[in-house]
């Protein structure tokens, strides 16, 4: 069993900045003893506004926290009704948060990291992408999207990595290079040598980038999305099929080894 | 003026009218950990997950949903068998000092049988709610609940299993519940649990298809509130034996509703979701409540329409 060291806390609003094409909200917050406790790749359990008829909590990447200020960042896309609610919520509101939950990234033996993120699954990388560069180890990150204006989380990394190490593509060319993040992969799997590989995104994607590590002999983590009630651990609905049988993403992920995860 | 919460479901002494709804709270042991100081000894009983006699993977693909108001889920019951069930969950609950209600599942009334036999070599179990009534698996559970003779049969077989209270816990997806409780009591329950989860669905518009692979999902939240109550009003008319209500508790309002519709304890469900704290505040707050209402006997309340 995972050590938990969740807490449920209310997290003022700072900010809600919307993002791209302004379908994608990432929101300040308020939170100084989640800021304190979170490692890369966990997320935090978000309630909708009070007297919502919206029951269930929404889990969200953190993309930041900072220690000192006590804000922690979260990047979230408007695809349903909720999270349209949550990007109306006004500055200086409240909100009931449950986190830090999940088992995130283990880097700890990695010394040459490829990170790749498709869409919005770019959200829980940029931590790991910081705490591995403050560790002084050799970062590169693939990020991918539709488009250039929905390319959201490019800013961020483009201030923590050098142009060199930040490669971009899009499904339209309207950015970087024309195509999937899997076919960069490739071509930096060709020309540098990694020893490990961190990935967030659209199932297909994932499942194509723990193809490639496998083949490349890359040991490889996957940050899986799945529709969650409890978040820790107890409701067994946000289930990840494995080679070890059902394990919950809430609590045994959301990172899971590549090796392990059943397509 | 201090206020007597305690109730007895059925020879079930609790401190307090508070548990949970099978498989929302797992073995309260996620609910523990977060909880901290506050132990799980606050609550009337627990009730875990539901058991079965083998382990069971539960269903494949999406499993909840949110709905206005409420959520469906399609979990299908997936739990570690009653083996595992006693060496971890059990074994941990016999640390915590509160009351456990076991919900036992099955396929068959053997293997109902098959459960509780086993459980009864665990001192650690203080009742069973037999579960009659998930709408989530093919054989078994709903199937028994939806019909008198099969109600009365497995409750009858149950019954000679054991000497400790037993639940019969109860499905609002039939044309009348209160033949199906009579069904139950006459058997040998000592306690009626109502309701499970409603029979529903959801669809994926865009895509055209069925959002949940069974097609059929378990509607519960405070969508079904309503729905319970009236549940609970019908089925209290038509029994002697207490009745756990639930479906849709938030709020210590909520609780005293269900208890003068006739229920002597309730259980939290979809609840523990959305406010994983949400059983020990309502117990200071249904408290709170009593005192304001000047109620001293929380047992005066159940059945207590004007």
């Amino acid at each position: 069993m995972c050590e938990s060291n969740a807490l449920l806390v209310k997290a003022q609003v700072i900010e809600q900045v919307s993002l791209g094409d302004g379908s994608f909200v990432e929101m300040l917050l308020d939170a100084p003893r989640i800021a304190e406790q979170v490692k890369p790749g966990q997320f935090v359990h978000v309630a909708l506004p009070e007297s919502s008829q919206h029951i269930l909590r929404r889990p969200l990447s953190v993309l930041g926290a900072n220690r000192i200020t006590g804000l922690i960042r979260l990047l979230y896309q408007v695809v349903g009704e909720g999270t349209r609610l949550l990007s109306e919520v006004k500055e200086e509101e409240e909100l009931s948060l449950l986190g830090p939950l999940g088992r995130g990234w283990d880097a700890t033996k990695a010394r040459k990291c490829l990170l790749i993120g498709g869409g919005v699954g770019a959200a829980p990388l940029y931590m790991l992408a910081q705490s591995l560069k403050d560790r002084g180890i050799s970062v590169d990150v693939v990020l991918g999207a539709t488009s250039a204006d929905v390319l959201v989380c490019r800013e961020s990394f483009q201030q923590l990595l050098k142009p060199s190490r930040l490669h971009l593509c899009t499904d339209d060319g309207s950015l970087g290079y024309k195509g999937f993040t899997t076919e960069l992969c490739t071509q930096l799997l060709q020309k540098r040598k990694f020893d490990y590989i961190a990935s967030c995104g659209p199932e297909p994607m994932q499942n194509a980038v723990a193809e490639l590590a496998e083949r490349a002999g890359v040991s490889c983590e996957l940050s899986l999305e799945r529709r969650m009630a409890c978040g820790i651990g107890a409701c067994l609905s946000c289930m990840v099929d494995t080679v070890d049988g059902n394990k919950r993403a809430c609590v045994d992920g959301p990172v899971f080894n590549a090796k392990e995860v059943r397509w | 003026m201090s206020v007597n919460l305690a109730v007895n479901l059925g020879g079930l002494p609790m401190k307090n009218p508070l548990t949970v709804a099978s498989g929302t709270f797992g073995s309260g042991r996620e609910y523990a950990e977060l909880w901290g100081a506050i132990p799980l000894s606050v609550m009337g009983a627990v009730t875990t997950k539901g058991v079965t006699l083998e382990p069971r993977a539960g269903n494949n693909g999406i499993r909840i949903t949110e709905t206005a108001s409420g959520m469906l889920n399609s979990i299908g019951l997936q739990n570690p068998g009653v083996e595992q069930f006693c060496a971890e969950d059990l074994s941990w609950l016999a640390t915590q000092d509160v009351p456990v209600i076991v919900n036992v599942s099955g396929n068959q009334i053997g293997e109902y049988v098959g459960v509780i036999e086993r459980l009864e070599r665990e001192t650690v179990v203080s009742a069973y709610e037999i579960n009659i009534s998930c709408p989530n698996v093919d054989c078994g559970g709903m199937s028994f609940g939806t019909d008198v003779v099969a109600t009365a049969e497995v409750t009858a077989a149950c019954r000679a299993a054991t000497q400790r209270p037993l639940l019969v816990k109860l499905t609002p997806n039939v044309t009348d519940i209160a033949e199906i409780a009579k069904a139950a009591e006459s058997a040998g329950a000592d306690a009626i649990s109502l309701i499970n989860t409603v029979a529903g669905m959801a669809i994926d518009a865009s895509s055209r298809t069925k959002v949940f692979e069974r097609g059929v999902a378990g509607l519960s939240g405070p969508a079904i509130k309503p729905v319970a109550l009236y549940a609970v009003h019908r089925v209290a008319e038509a029994v002697k034996v207490p009745l756990l209500g639930m479906g849709g508790i938030q709020s210590a309002n909520d609780v005293v509703e269900f208890l003068l519709a006739g229920a002597t304890a309730v259980a939290v469900g979809s609840a523990n979701f959305s406010d994983p704290f949400r059983v020990p505040h309502l117990i200071q707050e249904l408290e709170h409540w009593c005192k304001s209402e000047g109620v001293i006997d929380i047992q005066q309340l159940t059945g207590a329409l004007t």
